[in-house]
């Protein structure tokens, strides 16, 4: 059985690697994205089963963006093929400021919220929940 | 314009009172209509009188008279008063105007003058004791009407009386002798007659000299009194006119809305054609119109106000209220045609002064030549008071309100920057601790393990100072806030610290004593978990080991008290007062644990705060510490609470 591929969307490359190191030795196949453009132009390439993905890049919102594309709901969303695979969201903003950051679907279509910094084995158990094999 | 309707109507009224300041003439009226009724009451009595005089004549006296006739101009005194009663009714009913009850009066008299000389004639002419009783009517006439009238009615008395005694005396009509009144005839003894009509004329001539002086004199008092009444009724109406004004425009703190209401409001309440307000620009040297009403945008327009040059400008702004009588005429303007070609005649200026020295000008204008007197400048000079001030906290709240959005803006900066890489380098440390980067010797994973030890302590550090700066711009926003129940939360926090207080051989324990639903208050879920994680961990960090801490929830009028109270190393009382500083930690509490930001109890009391609750402390070192939390209980009315927010 192939691995299971695993796309990062992050322009912090070292927060990249402490999201690679473990995912890689639980087995999964990673690939890696700098920016949200070049995130969305390599889930198409790659069609991943799993996106890890910031929010805070570019601009302090650019992960939501991506989340709310790849998940659209417009039956002619160019993305439309890649609207099931499960998406973890990282991000740096502290719980408490007035932003709400839990899954919800009318706001944010993500499955999994996880506050940085993660520790290693939650986020590979939380990838494991995602993709049960 | 978002000008309230309710306060659009009051400004229209007070200007129509104020427009037409016809005070005087209300009281002029008041009494005519007052005296109307007066004697029409009095008249009740006279009709009266005469039926009960005849009848005393005629049945105790035994005197002849004209019994019928004389009862007859009783009845018709009183029939005819009927008729003025209803009228009058009617007339005050209807609000009639001053005329008809001029004339109300004027027909009064007349009838009454009638019966007067009919009462005359048929009681015995010259020989009648009724004569006297014409005075009566000379004075009242006297007190009614204007002095030549008055004097003309008192003729037409002498002459209705002689005529009657005269057409006696020639025996051109019959003569009605009281019988067994008088033993001779008298009415055509000449000298009788004569004495009789010549004291008679100079009486009624007398009473009214008499009765026309004093009234003079009253009315010119009369007139004073109306006269400052009127001051004192202009006095109140500007006044409750500046009072309405000044809630109008403190009714908000937005600049564009308090400069747009003030312009509005002046000029409705002082009844002009137009107001605008121009403010200084930022170098002090143009006048910028912010605020207009009533003005066209070619004259708002028409070009700059420099305030240096422009002498009206300079004038006002030296503090004085300048009034031009006749606009396209003064020296004063900058731009006399377009003043010409607005319509504008009258403009009044005054000066809004900041406690920095002069901000703009308020101004109004009117078409009317020469429109604005010393009144209107006092009353000016107050608004543009009583603006600066609106203004002048308006302007302060919006800096603060920049202030605040460039604190905003910096928290946001500060979460990225400096959480980021924090948070970051914590992972990178835990990747190389996990092993994902390969074998790791003992001795560099204690050092590690110390490294990430000081970096979450920086962490921790971050996200304090992070939740002061956002609670001190106020974080919650009013919908975030719902009823959460406390009960859940301090379960949630006392579950959390089980295992650390089972290490310390701590034992930890927590009471409610009122059922769940009493324990709702008004916050956010994180608020409340931040304020007891706080209270709770510092109980546990400060307790020794094998020591006790209890979290107990007891209802206390409409309040909710928390108590968390350990039996832990105490608080000494000279740090008591700091406890809540920012940064601050007690000297023995940095002698037991090392590590502390100092901002915990800081954030605690900042959280209570905002929810309209307080926080107590009461310690004795080496025995322990309480501390109390008092927060308002939320009002469950029909709603039920919401679930508490799941977060992982």
């Amino acid at each position: 059985m192939s691995k299971k591929h695993i796309l990062i969307i992050d322009d912090d490359a070292d927060q990249r690697l402490t999201v690679r190191l473990p995912l890689e030795a639980a087995g999964y196949q990673v690939s890696e994205a700098k920016s949200s453009e070049e995130g969305l132009e390599l889930v198409k390439t790659l069609s991943p089963d799993l996106i890890v993905l910031d929010v805070m890049m570019d601009t302090a919102t650019a992960g939501f963006q991506v989340a709310l594309t790849l998940h659209s709901p417009d039956p002619n969303s160019e993305y439309k093929a890649y609207r099931d695979i499960p998406i973890i969201m990282l991000t740096a903003i502290h719980t408490t400021t007035p932003l709400r950051f839990a899954p919800d679907s009318d706001y944010l279509p993500v499955e999994i919220f996880l506050e940085k910094p993660v520790d290693p084995e939650v986020l590979v158990a939380k990838v494991k929940e995602l993709l049960p094999n | 314009m978002g000008f309230p309707k309710s306060g659009g109507n009051g400004f229209d009224r007070l200007y129509r009172e104020v427009g037409r300041a016809d005070i005087s003439r209300n009281l002029v009226e008041a009494e005519l209509v007052t005296s109307v009724s007066w004697l029409i009451k009095l008249r009740w009595i006279a009709g009266a009188g005469v039926l009960l005089a005849t009848w005393i004549v005629h049945a105790l006296f035994q005197i002849g008279a004209p019994i019928a006739i004389l009862s007859g101009i009783g009845v018709a005194i009183l029939l005819y008063n009927t008729f003025f009663f209803v009228s009058e009714r009617r007339a005050k009913q209807r609000r009639a105007s001053a005329e008809v009850f001029q004339s109300l009066a004027i027909w009064q008299t007349a009838l009454d003058w009638l019966a007067m000389t009919l009462l005359f004639h048929y009681s015995g002419g010259v020989e009648s004791p009724a004569i006297w009783y014409f005075i009566f009517h000379i004075i009242i006439a006297s007190i009614f009407f204007p002095r030549r009238t008055a004097f003309l009615l008192s003729v037409l008395a002498i002459v209705l009386v002689g005529g009657t005694v005269f057409l006696e005396y020639i025996g051109w009509l019959a003569h009605h002798p009281l019988q067994n009144y008088l033993p001779v005839a008298l009415y055509q003894n000449p000298l009788y007659v004569l004495g009789v009509l010549s004291f008679f004329s100079t009486t009624a001539i007398f009473v009214t000299f008499l009765v026309g002086s004093i009234q003079e004199r009253l009315r010119r008092r009369e007139a004073e009194v109306i006269h400052l009444t009127e001051g004192l009724q202009r006095a109140t109406i500007r006044l409750q006119a500046i009072n309405d004004i000044s809630k109008v425009v403190g009714s908000t703190l937005d600049l564009k809305q308090v400069l747009e209401r003030l312009v509005e409001t002046t000029a409705k309440a002082m009844g002009v054609r137009a107001c605008s307000i121009r403010m200084l620009d930022k170098s002090g040297h143009y006048l910028e119109p912010v605020a207009v009403y009533g003005l066209s945008q070619t004259y708002i327009n028409k070009g700059p106000v420099d305030a240096l040059t422009n002498p009206l400008a300079k004038e006002t702004l030296s503090g004085k209220v300048v009034n031009i009588p006749n606009a396209p005429q003064s020296p004063l303007l900058q731009y006399p045609l377009e003043a010409r070609q607005e319509g504008i005649q009258s403009m009044l200026s005054a000066p809004l002064m900041g406690k920095s020295g002069p901000m703009g000008i308020l101004r109004v204008y009117d078409v009317k030549e020469n429109r604005f007197n010393k009144e209107d400048e006092e009353f000016i000079s107050a608004i543009a008071a009583q603006g600066s001030i609106a203004i002048e906290n308006a302007i302060a709240y919006q800096a603060m309100s920049e202030l605040d959005k460039m604190k905003s803006q910096f928290i946001h900066t500060a979460t990225h920057e400096l959480r980021s890489p924090v948070s970051v380098t914590r992972s990178l440390l835990r990747t190389i601790t996990a092993g994902y980067a390969g074998e790791v010797s003992e001795q560099q994973k204690e050092i590690l393990e110390r490294a990430t030890r000081r970096i979450e302590f920086l962490q921790k550090l971050i996200d304090d100072l992070l939740d002061l700066a956002a609670g001190k711009v106020g974080k919650f926003v009013a919908h975030e806030m719902q009823p959460i129940s406390l009960k859940e939360v301090i379960e949630k926090v006392v579950d959390r610290y089980k295992i650390p207080a089972q290490e310390k051989d701590i034992e930890l324990c927590f009471r409610c004593e009122c059922p769940e639903e009493k324990t709702y208050v008004t916050a956010t879920v994180d608020s409340l978990d931040r304020v007891f994680n706080n209270l709770i961990s510092n109980a546990v960090k400060y307790t020794p080991n094998g020591g006790k801490v209890s979290v107990e929830v007891q209802p206390l009028d409409g309040e909710i008290h928390i108590a968390v109270q350990d039996n832990g190393i105490g608080i000494p009382e000279d740090a008591l007062p700091h406890l809540f500083s920012e940064f601050y930690r007690a000297p023995n509490a940095k002698e037991m644990v090392t590590e502390g930001t100092g901002l915990g109890l800081a954030i605690t009391k900042d959280i209570i705060q905002q929810l309209e609750g307080r926080i107590t402390v009461e310690s004795q070192v080496g025995v322990g510490t309480t501390f109390h939390v008092f927060l308002p209980v939320a009002h469950l009315k029909n709603q039920t609470p919401s679930p508490m927010e799941k977060r992982s």
